[in-house]
């Protein structure tokens, strides 16, 4: 029989001879490595036969494929896939079309192993470099049959798990084949993704158990991958690979995928894929996947709300890790539709409600209620993580955005169209109100404000204002925790605490700042504005404890932000007209808000006197404050905001004696003996009930203060007044003793004067000029030495040269108040 | 070298539970796999048969009914020679979904492609509810060619493939003596290739 096969093979070509050589009689033998190693050298030597030799390979393995004879299949899948390495790329065009034919004929066979096999030296094709380009390859029916494999459903686990793993792996080599070569097919056409992407998908989240698989068959076959590890490499690969005009061809079969196996809810499994893509995707390009997810929310309005729930918490997802790529160029759109679907949700659960009270579905609607709640809860969330993304003037637009998209209560709709507001109509209109601002403070926490007039634009204030003073307590304090956020820029709302009468206001570690300029400004501007919606938000009467607190904290705020002198005198003149608003009787307000307001005053006037550190102020709080510990403990805050009291507890009617109350007059005078314009707060603080009219009040105290203002920064000296300075243990000392000085100055300065008088009228011309000669000696050498001394550059003579002690004097602002610089006498150094 | 000389792609629609895998592995296998489970995503099998001189290879997508794999088994719509409708004609439900699925066959298959309609599980004829009439009217109506089979009883299964494999065959020598004819006209009337092929929907 050899002999026979000798003979004959004498008449074939050489290459048929040396490939025949290589398979052995028995096919258990394996290949024989000696004669490939022959073939190996022959093909390599003489390329132009290596596509005759693949085209005689794939023959014979064909043949061998639909003889059953798999031992000689693999056989000559070995011999291809060893000529594929070894061979150079130039020369494998030819040769590759033979191997891709006979890749595909083992993927058509039924036979397991004869599809991995393939499918390996596929892989092993994939991972070479060609560098000549092939314009006629199809991957067709690869991506098909790979895609087909991934969702292999063979019976025994460990085939099904290779066969799987194949499938992915195919798929990743097919991705790899085509990705980088503009030449090949492209990938990313949507018939190709949607098998694709889905394939992937599907094994990773049908991760098989490791229950189902005895332990016995994992020991039989090592399984080293986990189908969807692989899967999700594969992921990873595809989507860094994308470009901009392909991100939609790979995130829209992800959505597709999610929707149809119904894997939004629970939204694990979405937040991974998401998580996947957001990490392995070019960065620039990160905000069309976030773009598509919007759209795929709007898609799903009409869907239940707990997948539009997920959706939206995958949004959050991505937001977070894209971070500031992830808004792209709309940034008001993002907000748009999510504030839309805020709204839709409310509004369904209002219509829900209403068909509640007419139906008896009482269950069911309860529930769907619920996941509504959650669905907007997990929307403000997400706009929150958005925002916290934005740079800080895009917070303040969205925020203002936000605001204009809030129902306002009707008394406040302007005349002018500037803002179309919303009028408030009912349940509806409260509970988007409420989400709206529950949005806003998400949106607001994530906001540093850094100077009050930026956050705080007049079309921003004016709404927000407006409606702090809602019908509605939960809104009112929703409002409240809004400034809280806004205003608080020292970290100190958290310190604060209306249940605080400590005598030590330093243990709470306060951090207080100077306040700038342009804040002193925006609270000249809109101080009569704010103070008049404090007092009205202290004036409603459905309050609760929690909204007291939270003015507590508004005031405490604004007296830390902006504890300047002027608006320190304004809130406790605004503070001492509460206390005249708890104080009367004519029952608007109930005993128990009455005591509230009583307890809240308390505690805001001790903190003030401690910031301001002034003895007789602290002295005569302290003092109240234990007269009332001993006499009306329900004035205070330890009593109110206690957690044991009821109602009960309460007196019926507050009469409250003059000694319980904090006085005007003492309060003044305290102030005043320490410097402070206490010219204001005799003025008593009157509150104009209507809106319209307050306004006009504001825009007048607004030009005056303005002029004020001007004023004083025209004064000559232009020293500017420190606020922050009066508060200095040094400079209460110097303000203590400044008022001596002062006339030991005014009364040295009348005997100059009067001197300088009397020389002139006595002496004559000579004797002046002489005098006078030698004065300007004395003052020229007085000016060099002032100026050496100060190491300023000389400037004009006539510049008037302080005297050291008098710019000294001058220093403290205090003092300052009363002597005006422009009043004040030059000495006679400076006559001439 | 090859082994065949054209090569179809032949892909099966229809409900969850009407047959496909059935005809599908009668037809390739020659057996009747009992109990059998739902596919996952899309299976494959092969078949080469002989029509005429002529070796036609058969490519045979077999996908799931399942709702959720729509996206993935949508896609081999396109590349498909010829689409196989099967219903059940125990099932009144899956013959009331036959218009959804020529909805499908519009929106994603290429229109050059051919049509039947099968009405599968003729052996259970007690249980019966989509008669003979229902099945040949509906596929009057949209054009297409109408089969009743039996996976379980071989009846039918082969003819229906055999069938496919002949129309295929013939169009594609029809389209071969056009190309030709083609190439001796002047090339100006490109469409008449495109408007033959509408013609051939059975």
């Amino acid at each position: 029989m050899p002999g026979c096969c000798s003979c004959v093979s004498a008449f074939k070509p050489r290459w048929k001879r040396l490939v025949d050589n290589i398979f052995p009689d028995d096919p258990q033998d394996g290949l024989i490595k000696n004669n490939m190693e022959k073939l190996t050298f022959y093909a390599l030597s003489s390329p132009e036969k290596l596509d005759r030799i693949g085209d005689y390979l794939a023959k014979k393995l064909s043949r061998d494929v639909s003889r059953h004879k798999f031992g000689y299949v693999f056989i000559s899948m070995e011999a291809l896939d060893q000529l594929l390495l070894a061979c150079h790329s130039q020369s494998l065009n030819l040769f590759v079309e033979s191997f891709l034919k006979m890749v595909q004929k083992l993927l058509e066979s039924n036979e397991p192993e004869l599809q991995v096999s393939g499918t390996s030296s596929f892989v092993k094709f994939a991972n070479i470099e060609e560098d000549t380009a092939s314009y006629h390859r199809r991957y067709d029916f690869f991506v098909s049959k790979f895609s087909s494999m991934c969702h292999s459903s063979n019976a025994g686990t460990n085939t099904k798990i290779k066969i799987r793993l194949a499938g992915l792996r195919g798929l990743q080599g097919v991705v790899r084949k085509t990705v980088s070569d503009d030449l090949q097919v492209n990938i990313w056409e949507q018939q190709h993704m949607d098998k694709i992407i889905p394939s992937l998908l599907f094994n990773m989240h049908n991760e098989p158990s490791s229950t189902t698989s005895s332990q016995q068959d994992q020991q039989n076959i090592q399984i080293d991958e986990h189908p969807s590890t692989v899967a999700e490499t594969c992921l990873r690969d595809l989507t860094c690979r994308a470009a901009f005009g392909n991100i939609k061809s790979v995130v829209n079969p992800v959505l597709n995928h999610l929707d149809n196996h119904n894997l939004w809810v629970p939204s694990k499994f979405a937040v991974r894929c998401f998580k996947i893509i957001m990490y392995s995707i070019q960065a620039q390009y990160s905000y069309v996947a976030v773009h598509m997810l919007l759209n795929h929310l709007d898609d799903n309005t009409k869907n239940s709300p707990q997948m539009k729930q997920s959706i939206v918490e995958v949004l959050g997802e991505c937001v977070t890790i894209a971070a500031d790529g992830s808004i792209g160029p709309s940034v008001l759109e993002v907000f748009n539709t999510l504030l839309r679907h805020l709204r839709l949700s409310v509004d369904t659960r209002v219509s829900e409600r209403s068909a509640l009270k007419a139906s008896i579905k009482k269950r069911i609607s309860h529930f769907d209620e619920q996941q509504q709640t959650m669905f907007e809860e997990a929307i403000i969330n997400t706009m929150g993580t958005f925002a916290a993304i934005l740079p800080d003037y895009q917070k303040i637009e969205i925020m203002m955005f936000i605001m204009g998209k809030i129902p306002l209560p009707t008394r406040y709709e302007h005349s002018d169209a500037t803002y179309p507001m919303p009028s408030v109509n009912g349940e509806g209109d409260l509970l988007l109100q409420n989400m709206l601002l529950k949005s806003l403070f998400e949106v607001g926490t994530k906001y540093t404000t850094v100077s009050m007039s930026t956050t705080f634009s007049i079309s921003f204030l004016e709404p927000l204002l407006a409606i702090s003073v809602a019908p509605d307590p939960g809104v009112r304090l929703l409002v409240q925790r809004i400034f809280h956020t806004l205003i608080d820029r020292h970290d100190n709302y958290h310190k604060l605490n209306v249940n605080n009468l400590s005598k030590d206001i330093s243990e709470l570690e306060l951090r207080v700042e100077k306040c700038s300029r342009q804040d002193i400004l925006f609270m000249k501007r809109y101080g009569a504005q704010i103070y008049w919606h404090m007092y009205e938000n202290m004036n409603q009467s459905d309050n609760r404890l929690d909204n007291y607190e939270a003015l507590y904290c508004t005031l405490a705020l604004l007296c830390i932000e902006f504890g300047g002198d002027e608006i320190l005198m304004e809130l406790v003149r605004l503070t001492l007209a509460l206390q005249e608003l708890a104080c009367k009787t004519d029952g608007k307000l109930s005993p128990i808000h009455q005591c509230v307001i009583h307890a809240v005053v308390s505690s805001y006037l001790n903190l003030i006197s401690q910031l301001t550190a002034i003895p007789a102020f602290c002295q005569h709080i302290h003092q109240v404050i234990e007269e009332r510990k001993q006499h009306a403990a329900y004035l205070l805050p330890e009593f109110i905001f206690s957690d044991t009291i009821v109602d009960s507890s309460y007196p019926t009617t507050v009469h409250v004696e003059d000694n319980l109350l904090f006085q005007q007059s003492v309060i003044s005078e305290a102030l005043h003996s320490t410097g402070h314009d206490v010219s204001r707060l005799a003025v008593p603080y009157v509150h104009r009930p209507s809106g319209l009219e307050y306004r006009q009040q504001t825009e007048l105290d607004a030009t005056s203060l303005n002029l004020e203002v001007e004023s004083v920064n025209s004064s000559p000296g232009g020293v500017r007044k420190h606020p922050e300075e009066q508060i200095t243990f040094e400079s209460l000392k110097r303000a203590l003793q400044s008022p001596d000085n002062e006339e030991d100055l005014e009364e040295q300065e009348k005997e100059k004067r009067q001197e300088i008088l009397e020389t002139f009228k006595s002496s004559t011309l000579d004797e002046i000029a002489a005098i006078s000669e030698h004065r300007s000696q004395k003052m020229q050498i007085r000016l060099n030495e002032i100026l050496d001394k100060l190491s300023r550059p000389r400037s004009r003579s006539s510049t008037p040269p302080r005297s050291p002690q008098l710019s000294l004097s001058s220093l403290p602002s205090p003092p300052l108040k009363s002597v005006p610089l422009y009043e004040m006498k030059f000495p006679e150094l400076l006559v001439f | 070298m090859e082994d065949y000389k054209y090569l179809f792609k032949v892909v099966l629609i229809g409900n969850a539970g009407v047959g496909k895998t059935c005809l599908v592995r009668r037809f390739t296998q020659g057996l009747f796999p009992p109990g059998q489970g739902a596919t996952i995503g899309v299976d494959f099998m092969i078949k080469t048969v002989q029509i005429g001189d002529d070796k036609v290879k058969l490519q045979i997508w077999d996908t799931a009914g399942q709702e959720r794999f729509r996206s993935i088994t949508q896609s081999y719509y396109r590349s498909a020679d010829a689409l196989v409708v099967v219903y059940d004609v125990t099932s009144f439900e899956s013959f009331r979904c036959l218009p959804d699925w020529i909805k499908e066959i519009e929106q994603y298959a290429s229109n050059k492609a051919i049509t039947v309609l099968v009405g599968n599980k003729t052996d259970l004829i007690e249980d019966r509810e989509v008669s003979l009439d229902n099945g040949t009217n509906f596929a009057s109506t949209h054009e297409m060619r109408f089969l009743e089979t039996s996976a379980k009883e071989a009846d039918n299964v082969d003819k229906l493939f055999l069938d496919i494999a002949e129309e295929l065959t013939k169009r594609v020598q029809v389209h071969e003596v056009e190309d030709s004819k083609d190439e001796i006209a002047i090339c100006s009337q490109n469409h008449t290739v495109s408007a033959t092929y509408n013609c051939c929907r059975w």
